[in-house]
């Protein structure tokens, strides 16, 4: 109920989320607001996060094991949760990468097909 | 849980931080600080239900939230008393009703036989004769055992007054084929089962109890029978008894009777078979064939064109009972639909009215998800208390059915509650509970939060919605009522026809007592005859009294058949003659039965032994037999004699009598004088005796009659005529009854559930009523507009119902007496009916709608 305005603006597949928190982890530690930015930002505005469901995911990324947390002070010297990717996570986003992509490609080509 | 708090307090600063930075971010982009902090808290979303979301990241939320759904449904039931007690007792009516017939469909058809391995075990249709069981048990590879029993009523003399007792005639094979255990002792070995063996007898746990005083060293006791003694050498146990007879003592028939024991053509015997494991039971039907072929050659007199069917013993046991008790669960399964259907009807009310409640929930961030699970947690505690409630009324509904139970469910007595049919209670309750409690909710649940919210409860879409869906709920309800009170009409309709169907015979103040002569004393038949006249003489003495004897009482469920021979027509092969039943009588048997004479003379004392040898026969004899001319004066003899033929005469001509039920045709039939027989073996007789009141003195007064005579003859099967009758229709009423009990049942429900419907319409447009009133509108106007609701659902419910109706009363074809399944005389007065409960149900809330005061509606919120 809350996204009528924005129709050209996709809204996030189930799982697709966590992925897209996983990989802009892998540039480096992050608060919850900043992985938000930066995943509107990277993607053009394209992607439209309802910035809420950000922590359900992020609560289940650390139960998985696949990032870590600690508290920390941000740039304007206010308290805040810091994300970290674990080894384990850059595992997972890894292979669900190349999974994402073989999709991706498979989609395309039954969509578009060749010639 | 200290770790999820913690990590939920984590979460709270976390989100304010967040919000706090997109606002900074928005008033950096120029906005006023109102419009950032609103536009952040926009593009963050729902916040309670972000933190709901976390939340059951960490935990097992789903038991939580159930626990504290159970806790809050419980809660909810008690604060509205009213609907809790009328939910659970339409669902307990239900399921009640369900639980009892599943009882016994578990105890008759679904629990196995009490035999080892019953599986193997068939039973063959017709009866046989010893010879017969004992070349087939040798012959047919398929059976591992076989073998038979013939029970036959004996004196037992233990006590001061002989008792009859019930003695079972068997082979060794019998009780091997069952594979029993005695539970003191042993039992016969085949050794002892030949002729001139020992007299041994295996008795009933019944009979160790009540007759041997639960002696522990009964085993080597001797009883006396039929005036012989017997030694106990087994005791079977509480648990066993022959498939479909009653028995109270074992011994062989070699030893019991060896004259029925070395007859090939008297076949007798119930016989029973194990098939060997991995034998089918079409298997040993092709082996049964081949027997009746070769015994057919060899045995042509006895054997020929005998057909034995096998058939397996449980289908043999339950097959007649099966698809009466198959309709009876049908019945009650569209009873629970009834009841599910107020049910449904009864939580959209409270859904609707509950309805600003989930909207602000929904509004406050409850996932929906959720909302209708604690809906559903609320319907399915509901049906499960009906659904105890309802195991309470089955328990008492059960012990009903087992009063009612007519003589052939009585032989599996296995019927109780186990845990199948607690099974089947949970299950059908919380079904129930989710298919009935779905609709509802998902129709309240689908409301639009934002429309919801602007609504003051009346007059919207969904509430339109719903009341279509009750409109389509009530209008289902009326036709499966319909469905259940038609089937109910024409088992009554039936019943009745049976009642009053004429048996042939007048069965009031007719008393009937069965007696069987000890082979010690009356081999012979001049002995019988001179006991049976002397005792006749007496009897018809006792002031107000007329006797007479029969050999089979009709109704009393015995039938002997003979094939016999008309003079003077072509002659047939042996063995292919026509079989006729045949009765010996004597004294004015016709006259104390009144069975009319239609032609010729009654028998006289006069036709006795050494007289011309004479015989009555029945209308459907002369029918079948002699369609174009007179039989009186025509001679018959029994097919199959010996020696010099024996022709009978036939004197007379008396009315057909529905020996084996009122409901069977009736057979030809042949009466002869017991005098004139030669058939030794029919040791025995009813006596059927009219008086002007036949009260218990006067069965004292017989049994001293009889016993003046011979203090050794014991008295048993005694019965008013009228007790035959109604034992006979037992299975019919039981059927009628439950059947009328289920569509009352059904028609209540229904009734309760179209009055609701209406009252609760009619309240939801007192406001337009008031408009309507104030606009002129006249009382009939506004009993029109309730009425025209009814009677639309009246029309559109009869409607479907006969529909159904047709397409489902063919399966209960063979539970109607002369009634057809789709009987329009019963169709058109249960729909005549069904539109009268209908619009009474609706005159009440139309009523109450007439005297809206227009002021009060208006005000009306």
């Amino acid at each position: 109920m809350s996204t009528k305005e924005q129709a050209d603006r996709i809204e996030l597949l189930q799982g697709t989320l966590d992925l897209l928190i996983l990989r802009t982890l892998l540039l480096g530690p992050a608060h919850g607001h900043a992985i938000a930015k930066a995943i509107e930002f990277n993607s053009d505005d394209v992607l439209q996060v309802e910035q809420g469901s950000l922590y359900p995911a992020l609560h289940r990324l650390i139960k998985r094991g696949w990032i870590s947390f600690e508290d920390g002070t941000s740039e304007n010297n206010r308290r805040a949760k810091f994300y970290r990717l674990t080894p384990k996570g850059r595992r997972q986003l890894a292979a669900e990468t190349s999974k994402w992509g073989k999709l991706a490609a498979a989609i395309a080509r039954i969509l578009r097909p060749a010639g | 849980m200290r770790r999820l708090k913690r990590m939920m307090e984590d979460l709270d600063r976390d989100i304010r931080d967040h919000i706090e930075r997109e606002t900074e971010d928005n008033i950096a982009r120029g906005m006023t600080p109102e419009e950032a902090r609103y536009a952040a808290f926009r593009k963050f979303g729902n916040v309670t239900r972000m933190k709901e979301e976390t939340r059951e990241v960490w935990s097992l939320v789903w038991l939580e939230q159930l626990l504290q759904d159970i806790r809050l449904g419980f809660r909810m039931l008690r604060k509205s008393p009213g609907f809790t007690a009328v939910a659970i007792l339409t669902l307990a009516l239900g399921i009640g009703a369900n639980t009892a017939i599943f009882s016994v469909i578990n105890g008759v058809l679904l629990s196995p036989l009490p035999y080892k391995n019953p599986k193997q075990l068939v039973a063959m249709k017709e009866n046989d004769s010893l010879p017969n069981v004992m070349d087939i048990q040798r012959q047919v590879r398929a059976f591992s055992q076989g073998g038979g029993i013939n029970v036959e009523p004996m004196d037992y003399t233990g006590g001061s007054e002989p008792v009859q007792v019930r003695v079972g005639l068997i082979n060794a094979g019998f009780l091997e084929t069952l594979s029993v255990q005695p539970m003191l002792g042993r039992i016969i070995s085949p050794g002892e089962d030949v002729q001139g063996g020992p007299r041994l007898a295996m008795v009933s746990n019944y009979f160790w109890q009540n007759y041997l005083g639960s002696d522990p060293h009964a085993v080597g006791n001797t009883i006396h029978l039929g005036g012989k003694s017997y030694t106990v050498i087994g005791v079977m146990p509480a648990s066993f008894a022959p498939p479909a007879e009653h028995a109270d003592v074992f011994v062989s028939l070699w030893v019991g009777s060896p004259g029925a024991a070395a007859d090939r053509g008297v076949h007798f015997m119930h016989t029973y078979w194990r098939l060997k494991a991995g034998v089918t039971l079409a298997q040993a039907q092709t082996d049964m064939a081949a027997i009746d072929r070769r015994l057919a050659e060899q045995y042509p007199a006895e054997e020929k064109e005998r057909k034995r069917q096998l058939v397996s013993l449980h289908e043999w046991l339950v097959g007649d009972v099966r698809s009466a008790l198959l309709v009876l669960f049908g019945a009650v399964g569209l009873v629970l639909l009834i009841a599910c259907a107020n049910f449904a009807s009864l939580l959209m009310v409270r859904a609707f009215t509950g309805r600003q409640e989930l909207v602000i929930r929904a509004a406050l961030g409850a996932g929906r998800g959720r909302l209708i699970r604690k809906a559903l947690t609320e319907s399915v505690l509901l049906s499960v208390l009906g659904g105890a409630a309802g195991l309470l009324f089955a328990q008492w509904g059960t012990s009903m059915l087992l009063a009612l139970k007519p003589e052939k469910l009585a032989r599996l007595s296995g019927i109780h509650m186990d845990t199948r049919v607690l099974l089947f209670v949970l299950v059908v309750s919380v079904l129930t509970g989710i298919v009935f409690g779905m609709g509802p909710v998902w129709i309240a649940a689908r409301a639009d939060v934002a429309e919801a919210l602007k609504e003051s409860g009346r007059s919207t879409t969904a509430s339109t919605m719903g009341h279509s869906i009750r409109g389509i709920l009530v209008t289902s309800e009326l036709a499966v009522a319909l469905v259940l009170l038609v089937g109910a009409g024409l088992l009554i309709k039936g019943f009745s026809r049976l009642r009053s169907m004429n048996p042939g015979f007048n069965s009031a103040n007719v008393m009937t007592m069965y007696l069987q002569l000890p082979t010690t004393r009356y081999g012979e038949i001049p002995k019988q005859t001179q006991f049976r006249r002397e005792l006749l003489t007496r009897l018809n003495f006792l002031p107000g009294v007329q006797a007479a004897m029969v050999t089979d009482i009709p109704l009393g469920g015995n039938y002997v058949g003979h094939r016999f021979v008309i003079d003077g027509r072509p002659p047939v092969a042996v063995g292919g003659e026509p079989e006729v039943q045949t009765l010996s009588v004597m004294g004015n048997y016709f006259h104390v039965m009144q069975i009319p004479l239609r032609a010729g003379r009654e028998f006289t004392p006069l036709d006795r032994e050494g007289q011309p040898l004479v015989a009555i026969v029945n209308e459907e004899m002369v029918r079948e037999f002699f369609p174009h001319e007179d039989p009186i004066g025509v001679r018959i003899r029994w097919a199959g004699d010996t020696g010099l033929p024996r022709w009978m005469t036939v004197i007379g001509v008396v009315g057909d009598v529905k020996h084996s039920g009122l409901n069977q045709p009736t057979d030809p039939a042949v009466y002869t004088p017991f005098s004139q027989s030669d058939e030794a073996w029919r040791r025995f007789m009813t006596l059927a005796i009219r008086a002007r009141d036949a009260s218990p003195g006067l069965v004292e007064e017989v049994k001293r009659q009889i016993w003046s005579l011979d203090g050794q003859i014991p008295v048993g099967d005694v019965h008013a005529m009228d007790e035959l009758i109604a034992v006979s229709l037992a299975q019919q009423r039981f059927n009628m009854l439950l059947l009328g009990l289920f569509a009352a049942l059904a028609l209540i429900l229904a009734a309760v559930g179209i009055y609701g419907a209406m009252a609760y319409a009619a309240n939801q447009r007192t406001h337009e009523i008031g408009i309507r009133t104030a606009l002129g509108a006249q009382r009939r106007d506004v009993l029109r507009l309730v009425m025209r609701d009814g009677a639309r659902i009246a029309l559109f419910g009869i409607a479907s119902g006969i529909a159904g109706a047709l397409a489902l009363t063919h399966l209960m074809a063979s539970l109607l007496f002369e009634v057809k399944p789709t009987d329009p005389a019963t169709f058109a007065g249960v729909a005549i009916l069904l539109a009268f409960v209908v619009l009474a149900a609706c005159y009440i809330p139309a009523r109450r709608a007439m005297r809206v005061d227009p002021m009060v509606a208006l005000r009306y919120e």
